[in-house]
């Protein structure tokens, strides 16, 4: 699970159902996945970044050298772009969990995948 | 031969002609492909065969994504004349029809070569004049009577196509047998005495009869000749590659026809840096098909399924896109995404008893509504029951016109108009039903979801429909806005059937 990903579902939230955001990132097993560098795609996705959900997250993988913003004119930024680039693209969550903030219930992150479903309910195809 | 030989490989400058199969319900996809993809010329739509003309090279026409097969066209002319039932006469005919004009043989099997970078230096086919090959030819064509006999009657008594393959070898005198063959029958064809003579020297192009060779057998033979004859047209053609179009090398496991796939991702308008989810993925298809065409967008995938999660990861691995493809284990009916975050949703919803019909379906569409941005889109691939359900959940809202009703039609009409030259966007169904009266204040579930356009496709032995909607911003007057727009972009559609009938 790329942090993009955990970011989004957390952006500009308005009553979502029984789940509360953003949901507590933690990582037992991370991999860093090289990307190729793409200027274009990340200035459509940073501006739907929520920061503070971003910041909390790569705190909790112990990145450094993240952005804590937008700048001005960040869309012409290399440094910020590429730094952006490895923050939401590049760090993959293997192992993990996800909280929920309200219910406290954790939704397990496993070969990537987090598993969000609200009732015990599998079905299998 | 004028021709260009770049990176990519040998083009045709003056274009060459080809023709592809496609699926049913395709066709139009595939004409806009080819237009848009191989900025393909004389495009023609005639009885389940896409004809066009173009230069592009072997890498650009393997790209197509929505034809089952890619054929050189040899000759293409009117069908043959069948007037009685009499053997003699249609043999006549057939040989006429391989025998006349060889050098459209010459010239598609040159092109053939040139496009697929055999051997240059036997160029010896091209050197050689037209009566040798007619001659040989006719040596050729050894006719088992008996064997033809009864399966001709078959053929001319059930259907008027048959799919005949044809062996011919320009460097040695073979023995073939003409044989008929019925369309998708895999058990029609027998023949049993091809008997290749192989001169010791033979290095010049060989074709074999079709006939489901394989092994070292179908090794010998270089390629085959397709032939189709029917009612509108007598075909020939060579295939370009050995696999057809629609096996793709990079979906290890498929799930959904990647063709079809490909035709709803083509629909959702996918732009770069988009958001686009697929909240039933199953083994990821859609999604492939569309990241291959569409890479620098987000994708995300969702599934219920651990089985379905686990293939679908593997399919991603296998073509390469792990890292532009995010997946998820959630429920189609709780996303857990906030409301109008989503640019696109693609789906297949699934067929079959799993999902109950009535209180799944809408319960499915209320949250990929919810979740859909204003001014999004979304293309479902419905069963023939899902779709009639929702038509029936339709009733109860927006009315499909102004005057708010419509005989009740049965079915789906598609329109197409064979040989024009077709636009996607007027190639639309329409259904005209009766619907639920007054109140647009009752909303249905998917009430600001507006029905753009519908295709009815093939899946093999069911039908299914590919439908598009439009999220438009939640108010009466936008809705019949969009109504509105809805029906004036049917209006030059000759199969509508929208009938509006008196008031109430």
């Amino acid at each position: 699970m790329k942090l993009l990903t955990h970011n989004l579902p957390s952006s500009h939230v308005q009553g979502v159902g029984p789940r509360g955001f953003p949901l507590h990132l933690q990582a037992t097993e991370v991999r860093i996945n090289p990307m190729e560098f793409n200027p274009d795609f990340l200035a459509c996705m940073i501006p739907k970044v929520e920061w503070a959900v971003l910041l909390e997250a790569a705190d909790t993988l112990h990145l450094v050298e993240v952005p804590k913003g937008l700048t001005e004119g960040y869309d012409h930024d290399e440094k910020f772009l590429r730094q952006m680039h490895h923050v939401l693209l590049e760090e993959d969550v293997l192992e993990g969990t996800l909280q929920c903030p309200e219910s406290g219930h954790l939704f397990p992150i496993s070969r990537r995948i987090p598993n969000m479903l609200l009732s015990d309910e599998e079905t299998e195809t | 031969m004028a021709a260009l030989r770049t990176d990519s490989g040998w083009r045709p400058a003056a274009g060459a002609r080809f023709f592809c199969t496609a699926g049913r319900g395709l066709e139009p996809f595939l004409m806009r492909e080819v237009r848009a993809r191989l900025a393909a010329t004389q495009v023609e739509y005639i009885s389940g065969k896409v004809f066009f003309t173009t230069c592009s090279d072997l890498n650009m026409l393997k790209k197509l994504k929505s034809a089952e097969r890619l054929f050189l066209l040899i000759k293409k002319q009117f069908p043959l004349n069948v007037s009685s039932v009499s053997k003699g006469k249609i043999f006549n005919e057939m040989q006429r029809l391989v025998n006349d004009d060889p050098e459209s043989w010459l010239s598609a099997i040159s092109i053939w070569k040139n496009l697929l970078e055999l051997d240059a230096k036997e160029d010896k086919l091209s050197q050689r004049d037209a009566n040798p090959l007619k001659r040989k030819v006719e040596e050729n064509d050894i006719i088992n009577p008996k064997k033809l006999k009864t399966k001709q009657m078959q053929e001319l008594q059930e259907s008027r196509e048959c799919q005949l393959e044809k062996q011919t070898d320009e460097a040695t005198v073979e023995q073939g047998d003409f044989l008929t063959n019925r369309e998708k029958s895999q058990e029609a064809f027998q023949n049993d005495a091809v008997k290749a003579v192989a001169a010791p020297n033979q290095k010049d192009l060989t074709f074999r009869v079709s006939c489901r060779c394989s092994g070292f057998v179908a090794k010998t033979f270089t390629a085959q000749i397709f032939i189709h004859l029917n009612d509108i047209y007598s075909v020939v053609g060579i295939p370009v590659f050995r696999v057809p179009l629609a096996s793709r090398a990079y979906i290890k496991t498929a799930g959904l026809r990647s063709t079809i796939a490909w035709a709803m991702a083509s629909l959702a308008e996918i732009k770069a840096g988009a958001f686009v989810l697929d909240p039933m993925c199953g083994l990821g298809t859609i999604l492939l098909e569309a990241a291959k065409e569409w890479p620098d967008v987000y994708y995300v995938g969702a599934d219920v399924s651990d089985s379905q999660l686990l293939g679908a990861c593997d399919n991603l691995k296998a073509a390469g896109l792990q890292d532009k493809i995010e997946l998820l284990k959630v429920s189609v009916i709780e996303l857990p995404l906030p409301s109008e975050s989503v640019d696109i949703i693609i789906s297949d919803i699934p067929f079959g008893k799993k999902f109950k019909l009535g209180k799944d379906i809408k319960n499915i569409l209320q949250e990929m509504e919810r979740v859909l941005c204003v001014g999004g889109t979304i293309v479902l691939l419905l069963s023939e029951d899902h779709h009639r359900r929702l038509q029936d959940c339709e009733r109860g809202g927006i009315p499909w016109n102004s005057k708010g009703s419509h005989t009740d039609e049965p079915g789906i009409e598609k329109c197409l108009n064979p040989g024009e030259k077709t636009d996607l966007s007027d190639t639309v169904s329409s259904s005209a039903e009766t619907s639920g009266q007054g109140d647009l204040d009752k909303m249905p579930p998917f009430g600001s979801l507006v029905p753009v356009d519908r295709y009815r496709v093939s899946l093999g032995r069911t039908g299914a429909f590919i439908c598009r909607y439009r999220k438009s911003p939640s108010s009466a007057a936008s809705r019949l806005a969009a109504v509105s727009r809805f029906q004036s972009s049917q209006g030059s559609c000759t199969a509508l059937k929208a009938v509006v009938s008196g008031s109430r």
